[in-house]
């Protein structure tokens, strides 16, 4: 098939992870799904040596982990563009650790547009779009006016200092003492900035205007303590530029029949 | 005594990381060339349109402290203000920091703020406070929606309460806490042999435990009354003992939101009744 063939249905059925409440719904804004699609990339993450008495990035490291990420998602968008799919709904990253090799899989549905129109629809590189919203939520943003781009990662590896010994004794005697940690605090604070950074210049460079369901996490992947991954990760959106699209009415206050509001 | 702050001293613009200078000028750009980013859901994210503000920006600010040492006395109840003081200043610190990264953004406020307590690994005497949110301002620049004090109004409701709170009449004030760390008196011998095998209320536990609450929500109605609001909604009580402390000492921890009245006020319009098919 070449690239230029009008989008034949496939002879096979769609496979997909999305729930029925979630198929409807990408239905509803137009879209179907092609096919579940993933993508895998194997990496040695190596060992780190960290008996340093400073605070600082490990920029190589930093580098590889969202050079990871980055391989698995590419991967899966590779099978996407491949089916002939306009975006990817529902998309997750996961990673599984064996000792000092990680594997990094990304999941997510293909869709394609219905009325073949997808190309409005990729990001500013002509890729299908990827995004971690669920089939609720995609239906709600393309409904309220915006299309996602791109998930969005930055990361950056940080060494938190160990104390050195001559800190140690003075800390004996500030240890009756409410202070606050300014080294650490900096450190620390300076290191989830720059994860958001680095996620926030992916976003722009997706073509996004902003970043919605933005998460930093953070976690020691079996390093020493003291190194700890910041990764920023949230889905760029930017507005439907399409004047015929149809935005929904404002929201209704809705009382539910059951006590517990049901989910969405 | 019960009515003071913790700590009088007023809150100080806090400096910000370089890193976090950047970013703000990035996400604030130049003339017309906003980009955010946010912790909201699609949904909330709607909601704040909805209601007439934009997103600015995920902010966040954070404080790495050392608390210091306080012994309790074996078979007293009481409050242990040393720690009182560690964690109340600490917050602080992390949430000024989140407002003035808001404030550096431009905003009028700041939405959906979390606070996180952490301890690392790497050192088991200091906890790391985190304060995160995202920082809001209204789509028509005539309007102010910053808290009396000029800063921006900050608070802990999602983008749906957010909503439902304007709709209804009021705007959010400032996120407001309060806190007391107690400690417990042990019990003595001579008391455990008068209760031993009985159904009885043990009044000295009760007293303790009611007292730290108290005191925790008095501090929280004392912020609020002092930025001026009329009330607080949202409010609720953590409880939790910090890993390396004695089991004794508790620190109670009351957080909501200070609200006030807006002068203009649209009918709410009457809830529907929806039945759910699914369970």
């Amino acid at each position: 098939m070449t690239a230029q063939a009008p989008p034949a249905r496939p002879p096979r059925a769609f496979t997909s992870d999305l729930s029925i409440d979630e198929l409807l719904l990408v239905e509803e804004v137009g879209f179907e799904p092609v096919e579940f699609v993933f993508g895998t990339s194997y990496f040695h993450t190596g060992w780190v040596p960290a008996a340093w008495t400073e605070n600082f990035e490990l920029t190589q490291v930093s580098a590889m982990m969202l050079g990871a990420r980055r391989v698995a998602m590419q991967r899966l968008l590779a099978h996407a563009q491949q089916l002939g799919a306009d975006g990817v709904v529902g998309m997750r990253l996961d990673m599984e650790r064996e000792g000092h090799n990680a594997e990094f899989t990304a999941y997510g549905t293909a869709v394609r547009r219905r009325d073949g129109k997808g190309a409005a629809w990729h990001d500013r590189h002509g890729r299908p779009f990827t995004c971690d919203l669920s089939g609720e939520d995609f239906w709600g943003l393309v409904r309220g006016g915006f299309r996602p781009l791109a998930l969005c990662h930055g990361v950056c590896v940080y060494h938190v200092a160990h104390k050195s010994l001559g800190a140690w004794f003075s800390s004996l005697s500030q240890m009756t003492m409410n202070m606050e940690q300014p080294q650490f605090t900096q450190a620390l604070y300076d290191a989830r900035e720059l994860a958001m950074q680095r996620m926030q210049w992916e976003a722009g460079d997706a073509g996004g205007t902003g970043l919605v369901g933005v998460e930093v996490r953070e976690s020691s992947h079996g390093w020493e303590g003291h190194i700890i991954e910041f990764v920023g990760v949230g889905t760029a959106i930017r507005p439907i530029d399409d004047a015929t699209h149809e935005v929904h009415e404002p929201p209704q206050v809705v009382l539910f029949a059951a006590d517990a509001p049901s989910p969405g | 005594m019960a009515n003071q702050r913790p700590q009088a001293q007023p809150q100080q613009p806090q400096p910000l990381p370089q890193h976090a200078i950047e970013r703000i000028q990035g996400m604030r750009g130049a003339q017309g060339q906003r980009f955010f980013t946010s912790d909201l859901s699609v949904k909330e994210y709607l909601l704040i349109r909805e209601s007439g503000f934009e997103a600015a920006g995920l902010v966040m600010g954070s404080s790495i402290y050392h608390v210091g040492y306080q012994r309790g006395n074996w078979s007293t109840n009481m409050e242990m203000n040393v720690l009182t003081q560690a964690l109340y200043h600490a917050r602080e610190l992390a949430m000024a920091r989140m407002e003035e990264e808001a404030h550096e953004l431009g905003a009028h406020g700041i939405v959906g703020v979390r606070l996180k307590i952490r301890q690392h690994t790497w050192s088991t005497d200091l906890l790391e406070f985190i304060a995160v949110g995202t920082a809001i301002y209204p789509r028509d620049d005539k309007q102010n929606w910053r808290a009396p004090n000029g800063r921006p109004f900050t608070s802990d409701l999602s983008g749906q309460d957010f909503w439902m709170l304007l709709k209804s009449g009021f705007r959010p004030v400032s996120m407001v806490v309060g806190n007391c760390v107690y400690h417990v008196a042990h019990q003595t011998l001579g008391g455990w042999f008068k209760t031993v095998g009985q159904n009885v209320e043990m009044t000295n536990f009760t007293q303790a435990l009611y007292d730290a609450r108290e005191l925790a929500m008095e501090r929280l109605q004392y912020e609020a009354q002092s930025d001026g609001a009329s009330g607080v909604v949202g409010a609720e009580i953590f409880e939790w003992t910090h890993g390396s402390w004695d089991p004794h000492v508790i620190e109670f921890f009351a957080v909501g939101t200070s609200v006030l009245p807006i002068a203009v006020t649209e009918a709410l319009p009457t809830p529907q009744l929806v039945m759910t098919v699914d369970s």
